[in-house]
């Protein structure tokens, strides 16, 4: 498939959605905010300030920040807990249960105790939400770890690479899917936590927002504030995630095109 | 040559000139989950002479591999030496190279990175690098595919690949394990020719590892031929001119007597 193609048939399911919405709205206007209404309720809240005073902007940065420096903090413990799990056998015997253990763990569970231990304010969030999503960085990076090359490392250490090169070139290469599918699915689990954490928890950032207009039964101003969020998170991965998968992977026989899952 | 002359290794190889790498003793366990302990190698003793190409044939698991990963470093013997002109020799003593029995490239670069790979890890300066992946390119057949993917390449263009990162590295004595065995034979007589030509004009030292017997017959000086309780039975010379052809009937003959010998000593 061609570009042309690809953005034609991207461009025609956005139109088929937005006609879907505009029928339902007018058919179940009990349960769908009407596609008008959700349109200047969009407005609004893109050109007016919102509760404290703060423009829709400041809500959205507070909801990024805290996103993306839990997305740091566990992609970095999480990368190391599971290249130490897949490269060393006690540990993996000795942890795997723990770390599915901590899988099983509620999100809700641990922002209400981050919530009782550190109280209503962001670090229970800054908390929370690694802890969330570190295993399934984890888990990602184990499965990685477990398949890297023995082959290649022989290889590297007859000719007598050192531990940076084996790293760099060797090492990283490898995990470098496992690394964006990590990145992936912390995002994508991470900005659920995060709405979670600003809803009960505090009040600024998108979930608080959602908090508030669901206190005031405001479905089309919530719809305004979901289609944000949503635009933001395909920004990310069309913007930045998909073209910089594409040039990492540049090598693979079949890079053509976009291939936004793996 | 009787029979028995030909059976002891060492009275051929006595005297021989001071570059002759020679494996003494070695032995090698492996721990096996469910097995044990297994013997891999048995007291092995090899001679690789200077400048010589020699040829180990064995079956399938019976330590070819890893007699080649003692010599390389890869793998530490239980038991035995190497010596060098009457001094014991380390792995890093010597100047080796080693073809792999799967190419082991790096997909994630380009053929001439591939090379620059062993350049950087053997500290060669880098202003040498373009130059040396060039001439080795050029010398397997692949001057024209450096800024290619080893993804895009054919089996045979792959095993290339690895034959000049290998010799990127000018060293003196080449290890080759099996290298042509996954090819077809077609590719692989072509390859067969290339890697004589080489070897010729670089001067170099082979050991090549085979289960192939005509394979072995047409590449080498002489044959070790190792049995699958890991000891080496037998060294054989080839006694052919060179160049040799493929459908010379010497090579034919020979192959079937070293077939013969090897039957009554591997298959019982
Ligand atoms: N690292 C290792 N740990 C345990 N056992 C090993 C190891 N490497 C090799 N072995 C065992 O040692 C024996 C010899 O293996 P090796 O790879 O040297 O055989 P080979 O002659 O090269 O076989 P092939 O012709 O199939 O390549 C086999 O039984 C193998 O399973
Ligand atoms: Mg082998």
């Amino acid at each position: 498939m061609n570009r042309l193609q690809r953005s034609s048939y991207t461009a025609a399911s956005i139109a088929a959605l937005l006609a879907l919405w505009y029928a339902g709205g007018i058919a179940f206007p009990e349960v769908l905010p009407g596609l008008p209404e959700t349109v200047s309720a969009l407005i609004v809240v893109l050109t007016e300030p919102g509760p404290y005073g703060n423009m829709f902007y400041f809500h959205v940065w507070k909801t990024i920040e805290m996103l993306f420096a839990a997305l740091i903090v566990s992609m970095i413990a999480g990368t190391f807990l599971g290249i130490a799990l897949g490269r060393n056998e006690t540990l993996e015997s000795t942890l795997s249960m723990w770390i599915y253990g901590w899988l099983a763990i509620p999100s809700l569970v641990i922002v209400f105790v981050s919530a009782i231990w550190i109280g209503f304010n962001a670090n229970s969030g800054y908390f929370a939400v690694p802890v969330v999503i570190t295993p399934f960085i984890a888990l990602n990076m184990w499965e990685g770890a477990r398949t890297l090359d023995t082959d290649l490392a022989e290889m590297a250490e007859f000719f007598g690479a050192g531990r940076i090169q084996t790293f760099k070139d060797i090492i990283v290469p490898q995990l470098a899917p496992f690394l964006f599918a990590s990145f992936r699915s912390g995002l994508s689990v991470g900005w659920k936590i995060t709405l979670l954490v600003e809803a009960f928890l505090l009040t600024r950032g998108v979930g608080f927002m959602f908090k508030r207009y669901f206190d005031n039964y405001d479905l089309p101003t919530m719809m305004s504030w979901l289609i944000i969020f949503v635009i933001f998170l395909i920004i990310v991965e069309y913007g930045v995630l998909a073209p910089l998968h594409e040039r990492v992977m540049e090598w693979r026989p079949d890079a053509e095109g976009v291939r936004v899952t793996e | 040559m009787t029979a028995a002359e030909e059976n002891q290794p060492s009275a051929e190889s006595s005297g021989t000139s001071v570059d002759t790498l020679e494996l003494r003793n070695i032995v090698k366990r492996f721990e096996k989950p469910g097995q044990g302990e297994i013997l891999v190698l048995d007291g092995v003793d090899l001679d690789v002479e200077g400048g010589a190409f020699v040829s180990l044939l064995g079956p399938s698991g019976c330590g070819k591999t890893t007699l080649m990963n003692v010599i390389s470093g890869l793998v530490t013997q239980d038991q035995g030496t190497m010596r060098r002109g009457g001094r014991d020799v380390a792995p890093g003593d010597l100047s080796l190279g080693y073809i792999f029995q799967e190419p082991r490239l790096l997909n994630w670069k380009t053929v001439s990175e591939n090379i620059e790979f062993a350049l950087e890890a053997r500290d060669i300066p880098e202003s040498e690098w373009q130059e040396r992946t060039d001439r080795y390119l050029e010398m397997v057949g692949l001057g024209d595919e450096g800024d290619n993917y080893p993804t895009r390449l054919s089996g045979g263009m792959k095993q290339r690949v690895a034959i000049a990162r290998a010799l990127a590295i000018e060293p003196e004595i080449i290890l080759m394990d099996e290298p042509f065995s996954s090819l077809d034979e077609i590719t692989a007589r072509d390859l067969r020719e290339e890697l004589l030509d080489i070897w010729k004009q670089e001067e170099k030292t082979i050991l090549f590892v085979t289960h192939d017997i005509n394979e072995a017959v047409f590449l080498s000086d002489y044959i070790y031929m190792m049995n699958t309780q890991g000891e080496m039975f037998a060294r054989r010379n080839v006694n052919i001119d060179r160049p040799r052809q493929y459908d010379d009937p010497a090579i034919a003959q020979r192959e079937t007597e070293l077939y013969r010998e090897f039957h009554e000593n591997v298959v019982h």
